[in-house]
């Protein structure tokens, strides 16, 4: 999961301080994404499920057009309807997935690199566990074996989010542990909880929030090669899955490519947009890179 | 020696909880019966699907318990039995399905990170060289698309342009074509792991060789008169290429990662695609042999990158 971890965080020194045009208008862009997965069923969009047929353009899929803006696919249904309903479990699940990992695996990295021993050593064995499969294996194993509704595919995806964020949160801890101001509170007789959440949790939470939106990208791609291979939320529309209906059969994509560049593009700026606002982020907050 | 011998150790460990992990995960949340037996499994108030459910699990020793049932298929495994597969006749052979598909994924793997390597060091090269400028932010802007075009959005992309508007490539892979069309066939597939790869190692080595570019020895070589060239490729280069290393056999899981996807959206039957067939169909002792395959490689490929780095830098072997 760490391929968008390793971009480098050379910008240039006098952009540092500044987030920029470009941070902005992902941000935008994500508003709007999140604007629409919120308040779908409430927009004066088609039906997802209608077929709209129309027999004076003879058999569907139609082009798109002032009537389908997206065009339809085989069974005459709104693309562009289904595309933005599709925003909605792409970005729950991508946003629940990292929220899921972060509470987790932050936890768990913050006591391992806090107390350090055996706690440690059982957490770091199972982080590198988890780490041995690829991801895309362990989800694709974990969510053909169960009921896949929109908690249990968060879940899963969040699992593999653990152990990442686990490292992560843990060399942040131990960059904090010894520093001065822990040992004055300890000195003082303050408690372990206290000094977890009071002293060291306020310096780890910064870095780690600002990766959060490249782990939401992570996420949202691991869900749309789930969705594209069949294995995401059971019910429902997923970019993903729009990608796979359009491509399956290459007749389809040669005669009808829309079907699915309309939602590849969707997903694309959303991922962008992720990545480039969290990278900007991360520059801005100056986080180092910290090994893996 | 100690070192080797704790990390080998240590690599064993986690392949055998991986294994027991994913031992448990398929027979605690998966039913294997259904797929043997088919509608059968379910019935159980007919007395002659209950003595069909009886003989099929002697046959694939599911009345075992669950831990005796690890051990054998431990055991077996180790001795390069991977058992039968799930189906009514319990054929083919699971190790004759690996053995037959294996080559195609490796040869895929191989081929996606023999583009992404020879993609991005000239990329790197010369984009370090011309660090700020316009082609270069122009280029920083490309590796950030291409790492947020998720693979199988990109295998459609390129399938589409090459294949069907281009007709330059063949739409799939033929299983019984020769070897050098089989190979051409791969090429598509192989960018469509290949190329985001190649967008990572071209910004960490690009960081790398800019560092590198700042030293005293690349000012000796350039007051001495040297071409940018000669610079970049025979003083340069070698010096930056320590992470780079390190990321590209890291890396290598990843890639098979890819393969999943990249197989099925091309139809290469390699061990990618039949892990998505085979964990569809429940057939448990392919999906698990498939996974021990990949996490072993994963293992041992990570294995061998800090081996080589205690090469490189003994301090490492504390």
């Amino acid at each position: 999961m760490s391929t968008t971890n390793n971009s480098a965080g050379n910008q240039d020194e006098v952009a540092k301080k500044k987030l920029g045009f470009g941070f902005w208008l992902c941000v935008s862009w994500l508003a709007l994404m999140v604007f629409i997965a919120l308040f779908t069923p409430l927009l004066p969009l088609k039906s997802p499920t209608s077929n709209f047929l129309d027999s004076s353009q003879g058999r569907p899929p139609y082009a798109p057009s002032w009537k389908h803006w997206f065009g339809t696919d085989k069974d005459a249904r709104d693309v562009f309807s289904r595309t933005m309903h599709g925003a909605r479990i792409s970005l729950t699940v991508g946003f629940s997935a990292i929220t899921a990992g972060f509470l987790i695996g932050g936890t768990i990295g913050v006591i391992s690199g806090y107390f350090r021993g055996w706690i440690d050593r059982v957490s770091s064995f199972v982080f590198v566990v988890l780490l041995s499969f690829p991801s895309l294996v362990l989800a694709i194993l974990l969510t053909s074996l169960i009921e896949r509704s929109l908690l249990t595919v968060s879940l899963v995806l969040g699992l593999l989010s653990i152990a990442p964020v686990g490292r992560l949160a843990r060399a942040a801890t131990m960059q904090y542990a010894d520093r001065e101001f822990v040992l004055a509170a300890r000195q003082i007789g303050a408690k372990d909880r206290h000094i977890i959440i009071k002293e060291i949790l306020p310096n780890v939470a910064i870095p780690m929030s600002s990766l959060a939106l490249l782990g939401m990208a992570v996420a949202v791609v691991a869900e749309g090669g789930l969705a594209f291979l069949g294995l995401s939320v059971e019910k429902g529309i997923t970019w993903g899955g729009l990608i796979q209906l359009g491509s399956d059969a290459s007749k389809t994509l040669e005669k009808a490519p829309w079907i699915s560049f309309f939602p590849i593009l969707m997903l694309f700026l959303t991922v962008l947009s992720l990545n480039f606002a969290g990278d900007r982020l991360r520059t801005y907050f100056d986080v180092k890179e910290m090994t893996l | 020696m100690r070192y080797y011998v704790q990390r080998v150790a240590l690599a064993i460990l986690l392949l055998l909880a991986v294994s027991m992990l994913t031992f448990g995960a398929l027979n605690v949340l998966g039913d294997p019966l259904f797929n043997i037996l088919g509608p059968v499994a379910g019935d159980v108030n007919n007395p002659d699907s209950i003595k069909m459910i009886e003989v099929a699990k002697r046959e694939f020793s599911l009345d075992r318990p669950l831990p005796v049932r690890y051990a054998i298929w431990l055991s077996d495994f180790v001795r390069g039995d991977f058992g039968v597969t799930f189906s009514s006749t319990g054929q083919p052979p699971v190790s004759g399905v690996i053995s037959e598909r294996l080559p195609r994924t490796v040869t895929l793997v191989a081929m996606a990170q023999f583009f992404a390597i020879f993609v991005s060091i000239p990329w790197a090269l010369i984009t370090a060289s011309r660090a700020g400028k316009v082609s270069d932010r122009i280029s920083t802007l490309n590796a950030f698309f291409l790492v947020a075009m998720p693979n199988f959005a990109l295998a459609v992309i390129l399938k589409y342009v090459f294949s069907i508007k281009l007709g330059w490539m063949p739409l799939t892979y033929v299983a019984d074509d020769p070897l050098r069309s089989r190979l051409f066939q791969m090429i598509l597939p192989a960018l469509t792991i290949g190329l985001p790869v190649a967008a990572v190692y071209q910004r960490l080595l690009r960081t790398d060789i800019i560092t590198t570019l700042q030293q005293d020895f690349i000012l000796l070589a350039r007051t001495k008169g040297l071409s940018r060239p000669r610079i970049l490729l025979l003083h340069a280069l070698r010096p930056s290429l320590f992470s780079f290393i390190t990321v590209v056999g890291l890396n290598t899981g990843a890639l098979i990662g890819g393969s999943i996807v990249s197989e099925t959206v091309f139809r290469i039957p390699g061990i990618g695609s039949t892990l998505v067939e085979s964990v569809l169909r429940n057939d448990f002792p392919v999906v698990l042999a498939i996974v021990m395959i990949v996490a072993s490689s994963f293992v041992v490929i990570n294995l061998l990158v800090d081996f080589a780095y205690t090469l490189i830098d003994p301090r490492v072997r504390r």
